[in-house]
């Protein structure tokens, strides 16, 4: 028995010891995912295309774009995060806010990635397979250009470095801009032609890059790179690489202007060519005899917050204006005042609802029949404003006789607010209104919540979303307008200006967007109510006029942050203080006077992002940037 | 005997002059003259015992055979307390001996006069008394601890701890018996050579913390291997251990006694053993225990006035134009204490915790067999509650209800004279209730809940006479915490349990070759854990409305939509995972002579499998396969010395680089065994040096969920990476999601190796003092880190690893134990133990810094990086004009950093090492035990030192998100009035201001203390009287842990660190009853 057992054990111990060898540690089956995988099949490599397209910054997204909140267009209430500390000056070398670096260049390695696997790929038809490639390319040269917006001159990624490269292979240096420039608009022409002109599957493929959209960022990128901050800007002379290279050109070249001004006209016409044209609000079913002051606010409230309409070149379907439109709506229905859905918590500054115009279509300081010195007084409302303010109702004289563009971008007091169901403006006292001062609905004081300056966004908020009952808001939703026509008609009037001075075409393009506004020519607008008549017909004044129309038809679009920088004027505005109603006032006279909220600083090292220190603790090769 | 030897050399027994010493059977023997006591010579005289005759040329010697020499023995055994039954004692170098009766007594026949008895018994020292001459041995056994045990459990097997090379402490059970139902917090300061620390006192989430010898990697596993009975088990499996069920709790802690484990044994190994039946009338054990346990150190907050006061000049310090909270009225209202309900003025602390809670444990065993099979059965119970309050008009329990069972038998079998089968069943289960967010988050609920925002509820009121749900208070938009609508709106069950089935056989090979034996073991784990929470949505209202003049107020409810009165149901996470574990050995043991030899191969092989891994790649097995082997050999009980190896394999690793070999050795002096030594060994009874050196590796290296670093990790169908088109119904409807790489494959990815060296000295003094000192050092090489040098524009995805990193490590254990009966009533011990252990990285990949301070090289594993706070600024002005700081607003009274690199700017660089590590280097334990008659009495001091913690200065940051205001910050901060600029708390915000809550000196505290862990007080019931209730032991006992704590942090227990706004750690005092019968 003894015997028998322990034999039995050491057999048992020899089984065991053979049966399991080294196979024992392969646990691993074949066919797990690798990075080959994503090239296999077009199924698997169209998740890659959109891997590549994942990185597209959410423009118009709170705490995803810099230039949404973080300039001067509006201002939050103490304790919110995302970009209002980039408002406030808090910009820093430690953890820089909003920093894109290491995100977008991970994007840029992405689409190498795919660009140098998307051959393999055998299951694809040709067509598709160069359309793919043009769109990765297109966004390759976004992602560069997102970059050199914001940090100046960045190091290009041509081709992807091995992941065993040499460290000093990896530690590269800064490209000069023009070559920056000249290498995004290089990709931008690659990819052009293997792009559609418009979308065929509109269901599946809305958003999807065409060739409107990859004609109208070039130009967008030669008007950045033929602007003041890149075109002969000498304040950056000393950025240099450590080889000695200037990383900026400080001579001033026309030519850019040129090229900028021959892009645009190229891409008007193309979009032109594929029936892009600027959004009119035609009345439907449920508005038939709308007045023709709403239907102007309408056709500009439209312009962006109605998705896909006529004039969007190119919409970010990566960023939808959802969240953001319950962040910036208020409690327009008296009924319903419980909800917690509607913030209203991004308030423009008085500065902001001082730039629009007057409904002569020329500056508030320059309209001679308009009491500029008197802006802040108050009056009531009289019965020929009823589509803009509630009757009866006093409030600044700075609400009075203003373009359609302040009534349809601002919410304010005794501002009416068109929409929320009630279509019929027949009878105007219907219409929802806002109500501002101090322990009304749209006043201060509401825990968390609120306006801050005694404004509120009108113009991203979409007429027909509906506040409930207790927390419901029903929202129409819109992909991000990223470049529309009106946008290019204005960068076109810039660059032929720059480029050949006050000539028709300026005029033409900036007047079809003025029309669309409601307003006159400039021409005639200029000549019969400036203080300044002449303005417009020097390259100069002209310049001044075509910056201020860009200001306020792309108000609250993300552009202004960037216009600001590229033509230099950034130091004068962000200069100017923050400032609102005195929000503490129940009373009108004491509820209308300016306050100053915040003392905003802007200095020349703002113009550029600062590189975070680490990276360059990691790559001392990386120059910092001007004053950081 | 003796006289018959007189008798035979002298011809009379009644004189002669020598004296004979007699060792074993045959025996020689040296005729010693008498009153000299020297060797007078040493002829001998041999005798053949079958011819009864001289050995005809050596006409003196004599020999004489075993039968001749038999001798009856007999004699009492007994502790300082009583007589002692079931003690061993059996003649030293054979297995022939006897057990002790009920009443201590025993009876043994020895061979010769020159036979020396060995008595034991588990928990005592054992004692060597030798017979000579005596008829009767009454002996007094002391209670033995760690140090003294005869036998040590070692990697694989048991050796004497007199043979012992490597380095090995052991913690007697009776020190790991807490007042606590969770084993690991009876570690720190019981054993040199563990640094152990507990966070919190939450049942449940209580574990301490414990590294063998500190931190020496920077991978994701520092925690020793746990091994209980020879099963890799976790932190918590071993927490709920029950101290009653350990038969030898060991630690190792050099790479000798841990090679065997090969892969996995770099962080020290932690061996318990469970009890065995052993061959008797069956013994029943029974323990129950009760304690009331209380928080040691209540955090103190300013009162609702000071809050409110403070809150108002927190904005205005700021924002001169700033709106407060709090308007004059309101104040002034709360103090007259108007109505509360309008007023309020919550002591959130008050409401929702209790003074104190009640917990119980029971334990019973029963052991025993016959010559086929004995047994040892153990069942316990152990309820631990939370220190929670409960609303009555619930009808649930949201207190912390954590109900522990453990049922265990061990089994043995003896199937044949030769093999021993021993089958371990073992289930440990945990049921939870408590609630929803646990204990540790209502802490922190209080601390972030304003306190006169709005009462805990409202009273009903007659515009709500039909309401059948609790009125919760809440403000505004209901999104304020409310801590005991949270605590009281429902409550959360979980359940944990862990299933083990162990078979090992044990093969005597004698019959092939002698001193061979063979041993297979396989066992296999199961567990599981799963949550369910129930909880109704609470209904908040709001106060509006409130007329001074009729003192009258209206309350309307915010959330009428979500909030239910019905219960909602929510599953929470569920984990179930399985092991399987084999390992075969053959096992070689035997004494040639003087020469001790024994062998050791190890195959083993083991399986890990989860069921939620959550991903593809986690999803497979983890696995370990190795062959360990030992070898020692001993000379003569002087000379030792001892080979170990691991070979072995993980499957994480390239096919190349899959093994790795581990060996090491070491040897081992006896001074005191030497010749030469013996007119030292009455003062000095031992001295033995020991020294050893080895390599360890580690496979847990990197992060748990970073496996197989020889492939790449994709992520196929990553949601983050998706991006959406289309214009139909919703805004983007043609949504595909993304690729992203998680892992970029390295097949020259290995195992983390130390290289340890071990040096060792063990002294003991008169019998009655014994001190072990050691030394280690260890060098840890390939530690998987980062690479740093990659810069960001790479456009990487996923870090890139290398086995670059190396770091060091080295410290002392010493360990000090004392014990003296002073008569047979009285007895004494003192023990101490001291632990240093220390670690520096030696490689670590880092950019090029122009400051040559921020290098962590030189500096601990644990070594924190921070700014030098200087104080706070005395005014804005001196703020403007100080070196830019550029974490957010500041101004006078924030504070000021040191730019410590002159350029002007705080930034990264001016991070220097701040402080001691955040893990102490130091832990040290002391006590003492005393009996007199049937009473004991023992006390033990712990502490820590060489340890810096940082108070959190955004948990505690006051009024930022409803934070609580600290009393203590409300008694010294900076005001204007009183610009105090090394005030506790700088400059009031109503925020969280982020230039004063960065790592900074400023927050920075002593982590080290020193404190009272445990005093226990013991009463045994004399023999007769537990005779008369036929028990074979009885004592009660009173205990108490934490009773007292010296530190200079007063603000929490500092042994919770950054963690005091957390469950506190409890002080327990104890009432419990033992009893067994026979």
């Amino acid at each position: 028995m003894k015997k028998y057992i322990t034999s039995l054990t050491l057999a048992l111990v020899a089984i065991i010891i053979l049966a399991s060898c080294k196979k024992y540690l392969d646990v691993v089956p074949d066919n797990v995912a690798t990075i080959d995988n994503a090239f296999t099949m077009r199924t698997q490599a169209e998740k890659y295309l959109f891997t590549c397209f994942s990185y597209l910054p959410r423009d118009g997204s709170l705490n995803d774009d810099p230039a949404f909140s973080g300039g001067d267009e509006m201002w939050q209430i103490e304790g919110r995060k995302a970009y209002f500390d980039m408002a406030k000056g808090l910009q820093n070398k430690v953890s820089p806010l909003g920093d894109r670096w290491p995100v977008l260049y991970r994007g840029i390695r992405d689409c190498n990635i795919f660009l140098e696997n998307i051959g393999k790929v055998p299951d694809l038809s040709e067509t598709e397979r160069l359309r793919w490639i043009s769109e990765v390319k297109f966004l390759k040269a976004y992602y560069h250009f997102y970059l050199l917006r914001m940090y100046g001159p960045i190091p290009l990624v041509r081709e992807n470095l091995p992941i065993d490269a040499d460290i000093n292979q990896v530690k590269v240096l800064r490209n000069p801009a023009d070559e920056c420039f000249a290498y995004v608009v290089q990709l931008i022409n690659e990819a052009t032609p293997g792009l559609p002109l418009t979308i065929a599957d509109p269901g599946r493929d809305m958003g999807r890059i065409t060739q409107p959209i990859a004609l109208s960022l070039k130009a967008q990128v030669l008007i950045t790179a033929a602007s003041p901050l890149f075109n002969g800007n000498t304040d950056q002379a000393g950025i240099k690489n450590p080889d000695g290279t200037a990383l900026f050109n400080t001579v001033y070249s026309k030519t850019k202007w040129d090229s900028a001004a021959v892009a645009c006209k190229k891409a008007i016409s193309i979009c032109h060519s594929v029936g892009i044209k600027l959004f009119k609000f035609v009345p439907d079913a449920a508005t038939p005899n709308l007045s023709q002051a709403l239907r102007i606010q309408m056709s500009i409230r439209n312009s962006v917050a109605q998705k896909w309409n006529s004039e969007i070149i190119w919409a970010n379907t990566q960023s939808n204006a959802s969240g953001l439109q319950s962040l910036i709506s208020t409690w327009w229905d008296p009924a319903l005042l419980d909800g917690t859905t509607a913030h209203g918590e991004l308030s423009p500054p008085l500065k902001i609802a001082e730039m629009f115009y007057t409904q002569n279509g020329v500056p508030i300081s320059e309209d001679k029949s308009w009491n500029y010195e008197e802006r802040y007084g108050i009056k009531t409302s009289r019965p020929e404003d009823k589509y803009y303010l509630r009757a009866d109702y006093t409030t600044a004289n700075l609400h009075f006789n203003r373009e359609p563009r302040f009534y349809a971008d601002l919410g304010f007091d005794g501002g009416i607010f068109y929409g929320q169901g009630r279509y019929d403006d027949a009878n105007p006292s219907n219409l929802f209104y806002l109500e501002a001062k101090f322990k009304q609905r749209n006043g201060f004081g509401k825990p968390d919540f609120s306006t801050v300056t005694g404004y509120y966004i009108k113009k991203l908020v979409h007429y027909q979303n509906v506040i409930g009952s207790g927390n419901s808001y029903t929202v129409n939703a819109y992909p991000w307008p990223m470049i529309r026509l009106a946008d290019l008609y204005l960068m076109y009037a810039e660059a032929l200006n720059e480029s050949e001075g006050p000539v028709a075409d300026v005029y033409t393009y900036l007047d079809l967007v003025r029309e669309r506004a409601g307003l006159n020519s400039v021409q005639s607008s200029w000549t019969n109510f400036s203080t300044n008549p002449d303005k417009f017909r020097s390259k100069d004044g002209l310049r001044t006029i075509i910056q201020q129309e860009r200001l306020i038809e792309l108000a609250f679009e993300s552009k202004r942050f960037w216009d600001l920088r590229r033509w230099k004027t950034a130091e004068d505005e962000l200069n100017i203080p923050i400032r609102g109603w005195d929000l503490g006032q129940q009373q009108s006279a004491a509820y209308y006077r300016p306050t100053v909220i915040f003392n905003q600083t802007f200095g020349i090292k703002d113009y550029f992002w600062p590189i975070n220190e680490s990276y360059i603790v990691t790559n001392r090769n990386l120059v910092q940037n001007l004053g950081w | 005997m003796y006289k018959m030897f007189t008798a035979f050399i002298c011809g009379s027994a009644s004189y002669c002059p020598y004296k004979f010493k007699i060792t074993r059977n045959l025996v020689t023997l040296l005729l010693i003259a008498a009153g000299t006591q020297t060797v007078s010579s040493k002829e001998l005289i041999i005798y053949n015992p079958h011819t009864s005759s001289f050995l005809p040329d050596s006409s003196k010697a004599v020999v004489f055979s075993a039968a001749i020499l038999k001798k009856e023995i007999r004699g009492t055994v007994r502790d300082a307390v009583d007589v002692m039954a079931g003690v061993s004692v059996i003649i030293k170098g054979t297995t022939k001996g006897v057990t002790t009766n009920l009443s201590g007594k025993y009876i043994l026949d020895v061979p010769d006069e020159n036979a020396v008895l060995v008595f034991s018994m588990v928990g005592y020292k054992s004692q060597e008394i030798a017979v000579k001459g005596k008829d009767v041995i009454n002996v007094t056994l002391v209670e033995s601890n760690n140090t003294m045990d005869d036998v040590v459990i070692v990697g694989f097997g048991t050796q004497k701890r007199t043979d012992l090379v490597g380095s090995v402490t052991t913690i007697s059970t009776k020190d790991l018996k807490v007042p606590s139902s969770n084993l690991t917090t009876a570690l720190a300061g019981r054993a040199a050579g563990i640094i152990a620390y507990q966070r919190s006192g939450e049942p449940g989430q209580d574990n301490a913390d414990f590294f063998v010898r500190g931190v020496t990697t920077f991978g994701y596993k520092t925690s020793p291997l746990i091994l209980i009975d020879g099963m890799e088990l976790t932190t918590t499996d071993l927490a709920r251990l029950q101290p009653d069920d350990i038969s030898s709790f060991s630690i190792m802690k050099d790479a000798t006694s841990t090679a065997v484990y090969g892969a996995r044994g770099a962080n020290g190994v932690i061996l318990v053993t469970t009890k065995q039946g052993v061959v008797g009338k069956s013994k029943l054990s029974f323990r129950l225990e009760n304690s009331a346990s209380a928080p040691t150190t209540d955090v103190e907050l300013a009162d609702a006035i000071t809050y409110m006061k403070l809150s108002n000049e927190s904005i205005l310090t700021r924002n001169p134009l700033g709106t407060v909270l709090y308007p004059e009225e309101k104040i002034e209202n709360t103090i007259l204490g108007k109505n509360p309900i309008v007023y309020p003025s919550n002591n959130w602390k008050e409401m929702l915790f209790k003074d104190y809670t009640m917990n119980q444990r029971a334990n019973l065993s029963v052991s025993g067999g016959g010559g086929v099979a004995q047994y040892y059965v153990s069942g316990s119970y152990n309820k631990d509650n939370g220190i929670l309050k409960v609303d009555q008009r619930n009808n649930f329990n949201n207190n912390i209800d954590l109900k522990s069972y453990t049922l265990r038998s061990n089994v043995t079998i003896d199937v044949t004279k030769s093999t021993q089968m021993i089958v371990r069943l073992n289930g440990n289960f945990d049921d939870y209730t408590g609630p929803i967010d646990g204990g540790a988050e209502m802490y922190r609920k209080v601390m972030r809940s304003n306190p006169v925002l709005f009462p805990a509820f409202y009273p009903k009121d007659d515009q709500h006479q039909f309401v059948r749900h609790i009125m919760y208070g809440n403000y505004g938009a209901g999104n304020y915490i409310n801590p005991y609508a949270d605590m009281t709106k429902g409550y959360k069950d979980y359940s944990r349990s862990l299933m083990l089935a162990q078979l090992e056989l044990k093969q005597d090979l004698s019959g092939l070759v002698k001193g061979l034996s063979f041993r297979t073991m396989m066992n296999t784990n199961r567990s599981s854990f799963f949550d369910v929470s129930r909880f109704y949505n609470p209904y908040l209202y709001t106060l509006s409305g409130y007329d001074q003049l009729s003192n009258t107020y209206k309350v309307n409810n915010i959330n009428e939509t979500s909030a239910t009165e019905y219960l909602g149901y929510q599953e929470g996470p569920k984990t179930v995972e399985s092991t399987f574990y084999l390992e075969s050995m053959l096992n070689y043991n035997r004494q040639f002579k003087k020469h001790g030899l024994s062998g050791l191969l190890v195959y083993m092989m083991r399986q890990n499998l989860v069921a939620n891994a959550g991903d593809l790649q986690l999803s497979l097995p983890f696995r370990n396969l190795g062959v360990s082997g030992r070898a020692t050999y001993s000379y003569d009980n002087r000379y030792f010395a001892e080979f170990t190896f691991g070979y072995n394999g993980s499957e994480r690793f390239a096919e190349s680089q899959r093994f790795g070999f581990f060996p090491s050795g070491g040897v081992a002096w006896t001074i005191s065994n030497e010749a030469f030594f013996k007119d030292l060994k009455p003062i000095v009874s031992n001295l033995r040096l020991r020294a050893t050196y080895g390599l360890i590796g580690n496979d847990a290296i990197g992060s748990p969920t970073d496996r197989f670093f020889y492939l790449s990790n994709v992520n196929m169908n990553d949601g983050s990476k998706a991006a959406s088109f289309g214009n139909g119904i919703g805004t983007a409807p043609y949504t595909v999601n993304g690729v992203t790489v998680s892992r970029y494959s390295n097949p020259d990815i290995t195992w983390e190796t130390a290289t340890k060296r071990n040096l060792a000295l063990e002294i003991g003094l008169f019998n009655r003092l014994t001190v072990q000192a050691e030394y280690y050092d260890e060098v840890r090489k390939n530690i998987l880190m980062t690479r740093s040098a990659i810069p960001v524009t790479m456009g990487l995805s996923a870090p890139v690893r290398a086995n670059v990193g190396e770091a060091t490590g080295r410290g002392t254990d010493i360990s000090m134990d004392y014990q003296q009966s002073l008569s047979n009533k009285i007895w004494f011990s003192a023990r101490g133990n001291f632990t240093y252990a220390s670690s520096k990285f030696k490689v670590f990949e880092e950019p090029q810094y122009k400051e040559t301070y921020r290098s962590r090289i030189g500096y601990s594993l644990n070594q924190t990086f921070g700014y030098i706070a200087e104080r706070l600024f005395i005014d804005d002005q001196e703020a403007a004009n100080s070196p830019k700081q550029n974490f957010g607003p500041y101004g006078g009274g924030d504070i000021k950093y040191l730019d410590v690199n002159r350029d002007g700017q705080i930034t990264e660089a001016d991070q220097v090492a701040i402080g001691n590590p955040s893990v102490p280097e130091i832990t040290y334990g002391f006590g003492f035990s005393l009996g007199i008659k049937s009473f004991d009495f023992s006390a033990f001091f712990q502490g820590l030192a060489n340890e810096s913690f940082w108070i959190d200065p955004v948990a505690t940051s006051p009024f930022a998100g409803e934070t609580q205001l600290l009393k203590a910050y409300s008694e010294s901060y900076w005001s204007e009035d009183r610009r105090d600029v090394h005030a506790l708390w700088p400059r009031l915000s109503s925020t969280v201001n982020a230039n004063n809550t960065q790592t900074s000196t400023w927050f920075m505290r002593d982590g080290s203390f020193l404190r009272l862990k445990q005093i226990e007080f013991g009463y045994t019931l004399p023999k007769k009287l537990q005779n008369r209730i036929r028990a074979s032991n009885f004592r009660v006992y009173a205990n108490a842990t934490n009773l007292l704590n010296f530190s200079k942090f007063k603000l929490w227990d500092v042994e919770m660190g950054g963690n005091g706004l957390g469950y506190p750690v409890q002080r327990v005092f104890n009432l419990g009853l033992n009893l067994s019968f026979n």
